[in-house]
């Protein structure tokens, strides 16, 4: 067999509800910083809830260069491109080089897509008929939009992806982008999630009683359920030789990741934990690593009774006696749960740990519950050396995705 | 171009021991072979639904499918009709392949499902009833149908599968892709079988928002009808279904005794800029990722001897990958020698968008049988390639192209090799 092709990121940007950008991620993270408040994107009457993780006066053109026309991009579009553009520029690949293009590809996990937009279209629809509503509306509702977006604007011409396992969408990209740069299919992958808040979405949280009136509280006895969020969160990828050749500064490596599911429910977790079980062993057989080697752990954790006494039990099983040793955190807490963006939001909080040597706080925490008796770093941002950072992502449809993430240079890497 | 590895003779060989379909050319793998084979279009006029107001009429609807044959009651209850189409159609290809779930194995089957659109009809629904009736009366069971993997987790709960489980929704690439995400998964021993493939339907709101984007016949206010490749074209026909592959190792496929329908032997994937919705124009995008493709596989453009077209019958999409083909394999009349024989299944399936699944499925069946269905609808062909028209073209083919091409311009090949058996190759 030959050797196996290093993915390393070396760019990353984000817009989300503590930060619009890398550098206010990270500091946003360190102090624990809540973006959880009373949305004002729609009107949230006759919901159980009026609280999000809402992204503040966005304002496209102050993110996106006047080159590249907005209109009849969605939200999901708009925070997406952005979010791509910091990422690159972070790279030091901005502007793109002609060659540069010939094997970039893009690969986004999608959520609500423009689903705030098409449900502002069917408005129209209902109310004036369908010989006056807009069809052209509709051309941006489906997730892949966003990439298509992205690649015809800069000018791509590898591969597209866009994949859909809900909650996990932003995890399971960035393992099928690290493979296809390992499998000689792109030399750069552009791959991350992108998720609006929309009516929909909220509805849909709210009529299963998922959403918490108040703030979501990971982990904590009197937890209520989750806060909905939205973000972009897109991470550059390449092989490590390559960024190696052009000095480029390197976040971490993806080490590995597992998808399984649970066939069990289609909106609840199977309280066995088979799946997370599962999935968390699968991502530290591709990646070579053993649950000694995890210095930290970013949970699913969206506060949900089921959820988070789930996820305990899961993490107890794969790390034995050692998974109270582990420190675990759900950044949730701070940017709520972002839906199909969040395993790359997630992914980005990972690299910014091993980077900057600090685990994010789990923000909310009051009162312990007997099922979930881990160190979920309830005191704030707590300083550390990593190696290595797991990242879960559990989803509706039963779909549970892990990624692991390494430090670059690690301890073999002698000479690195 | 780029840093492609052939693939290596060391790796692993991914074969389809298994097929899956509910189409509207029938359910299961007899029927739809049966009158694919024969010839035979799915395409009339729509029957679920009036068309009275609409300037189409034409669409292949899925008419002889009965839930209750495939999905027990306690699940059924929940599930839409994608969803039904879905694990109807994953359920005959592991009977197909011989499998049955058990806890033995059932972490280690998977599933990657293409859904361009996915569950319109329950989401045009819930959208309904959130803004007339408000938020209390949306419907929790509902909901989960709503997220595009819904159907691939529906499945996988019906039938006990617990390994990879991924939705991929790219336009109309969505089963190619993931198609190819598959075969890679399988390469890299991340799952043992992957049922893969792609499910699309018809609901009023879809077929009206198709006819809305000027994609369906008659876009030139002509006679309606799918006529792919054909100089009268005017615009697809819409159509619905799921088929689905399981994918195997080869080896693994051996210590079953299993005999394999074909290999998937090289996948290409690739994209050109091309204006969100727009078809592509300009071949090099889909020339390149046929190149990346045949690469992948080792093989060259000589090696073809058929092609699973995209092509629907759309004034734009036709023309550019006929004029692909025209440049990859050489023009066919002016070197006087056969090329490829190049079909299309849409114009008797119609454009599913994920119909790659079920094209996926009568490609292995072709490559078994040696035989290739015919292009309905074609009577007067637009390029110098060699169309099969008419009736099934009986040829021996080794290597054949599974084309998936996208509006916005996004491009997925997949080569399909002949299982030769153990004795005759390495």
């Amino acid at each position: 067999m030959h050797k196996k092709i290093r993915v390393v990121v070396t760019g990353m940007g984000t817009i989300n509800a503590i930060a619009n950008n890398i550098p206010e991620f990270v500091r946003a993270l360190a102090a624990g910083s809540c973006g959880i408040r009373e949305i004002d994107l729609f009107d949230t009457a006759g919901y159980r809830c009026r609280n999000g993780g809402q992204i503040r006066d966005f304002l496209p053109h102050r993110f996106i260069p006047a080159e590249f026309p907005l209109k009849r991009m969605s939200r999901a579009d708009l925070l997406a491109f952005a979010a791509t553009l910091e990422a690159l520029r972070d790279a030091g690949l901005y502007p793109l080089s002609e060659a540069m293009k010939e094997d970039m590809g893009v690969a986004i996990g999608g959520g609500s897509g423009g689903l705030l937009e098409g449900e502002s279209f069917y408005g129209d629809l209902l109310q004036k008929g369908s010989g006056k509503a807009h069809f052209s509306r509709l051309s941006s509702v489906y997730c892949a939009s966003s990439t298509d977006r992205i690649a015809a604007y800069l000018g791509l011409l590898g591969p597209k992806i866009t994949l859909m396992t809900a909650c996990s969408s932003g995890a399971t990209v960035l393992g099928y982008a690290r493979d296809l740069i390992r499998n000689g299919q792109a030399a750069i992958m552009l791959a991350g999630g992108t998720e609006p808040m929309c009516r929909i979405t909220y509805s849909s949280f709210n009529a299963l009683k998922s959403l918490d009136p108040d703030v979501c509280r990971p982990f904590d006895r009197n937890r209520g359920g989750l806060s909905l969020g939205e973000a972009a969160a897109i991470m550059v990828l390449e092989p490590l030789e390559a960024a190696l050749a052009r000095g480029a500064r390197i976040y971490g490596e993806i080490l590995g990741y597992g998808v399984t599911c649970d066939a069990h429910h289609m909106t609840s977790p199977d309280e066995q934990a088979s799946g997370a079980i599962r999935s968390m062993e699968a991502a530290l057989q591709d990646s070579g690593l053993g649950p000694e080697d995890i210095d930290y752990i970013n949970a699913h954790g969206t506060a949900t009774s089921v959820n988070d006494a789930m996820e305990t039990r899961a993490i107890k099983e794969v790390f034995g006696r050692r998974s109270y040793s582990v420190p675990v955190s759900s950044t949730k807490s701070m940017t709520a749960h972002t839906l199909g963006a969040s395993g790359a939001l997630e992914g980005i909080v990972s690299l910014l740990a091993l980077t900057h040597g600090f685990m994010p706080p789990t923000i909310h925490y009051r009162d312990p519950d007997p099922s979930c008796d881990l160190d979920y770093i309830t005191e704030g941002a707590r300083p550390a050396t990593l190696r290595a950072v797991l990242s879960n992502s559990f989803a509706f449809g039963g779909n549970n995705t892990t990624v692991i993430f390494g430090k670059y240079p690690n301890g073999s890497d002698d000479h690195g | 171009m780029g840093n492609h590895r052939p693939h290596s003779k060391d790796s692993v060989r991914v074969v389809v021991t298994g097929i899956g379909m509910a189409t509207p050319l029938g359910v299961g793998k007899e029927t739809f072979g049966a009158r694919l084979f024969a010839g035979e279009s799915a395409i009339s006029g729509i029957k679920s639904f009036p068309t009275d107001n609409l300037p189409s009429h034409l669409g292949a609807e899925v008419t002889d499918f009965s839930p209750r044959d495939f999905i027990s009651l306690k699940n059924l209850r929940r599930m839409d009709r994608i969803s039904q189409l879905t694990t109807a159609a994953a359920r005959l290809a592991l009977d197909d392949a011989g499998l049955a779930v058990n806890s033995g194995n059932r972490d280690r089957i998977g599933i990657l499902l293409g859904t361009a659109f996915g569950a319109t009809d329950v989401t045009v629904h819930l959208t309904e009833t959130l803004i007339k009736e408000g938020p209390a009366l949306v419907n929790p069971i509902m909901v989960p149908n709503t997220v595009l993997n819904a159907a691939a987790g529906h499945a996988s709960i019906e039938l006990g599968f617990r390994g990879v489980n991924v939705t991929v929704t790219h336009f109309a690439v969505s089963a190619e892709t993931a198609l190819a995400y598959a075969v890679a998964e399988i390469r890299r021993g991340a799952a043992d079988f992957i049922l893969a493939g792609g499910a699309d339907i018809i609901s009023p709101f879809y077929y009206e928002a198709l006819t809305r984007f000027y994609a369906l016949s008659p876009t030139d206010g002509k006679t309606e009808a799918c006529r792919p490749f054909d100089r009268n074209r005017n615009g697809m026909v819409a159509g619905e279904g799921c088929g689905i592959l399981c994918l195997e190792s080869l080896e693994g496929a051996r210590a079953r005794g299993r005999n394999p329908y074909c290999e998937i032997t090289g996948l290409g994937l690739g994209s050109s800029p091309t204006p969100p919705t727009q078809w592509p124009t300009d071949p090099a995008g889909i020339k390149r990722t046929i190149r990346r493709a045949l690469d992948n596989a080792g093989i060259g453009p000589e090696d073809i001897h058929a092609v699973s077209a995209a092509a629907n019958g759309g004034r734009v999409l036709d023309a550019v990958e006929a004029a692909a083909y025209a440049d990859i394999f050489g023009d066919v009349k002016a070197n006087a020698k056969d090329g490829p024989a190049v079909t299309s299944l849409k114009g008797a399936l119609g454009e599913s968008f994920s119909g790659g699944g079920i094209r996926a499925c009568a490609l292995a069946m072709s490559l078994e049988r040696g035989a290739l269905p015919p292009t309905v609808g074609l009577a007067e062909p637009i390029g110098p390639l060699a169309f099969v028209r008419g009736e099934t073209k009986t040829l021996p083919i080794d290597y054949a192209l599974l084309a998936g091409i996208s509006f916005g311009g996004t491009y997925v090949y997949l080569v399909f090799s002949r299982y030769h058996g153990e004795e005759t190759k390495p």
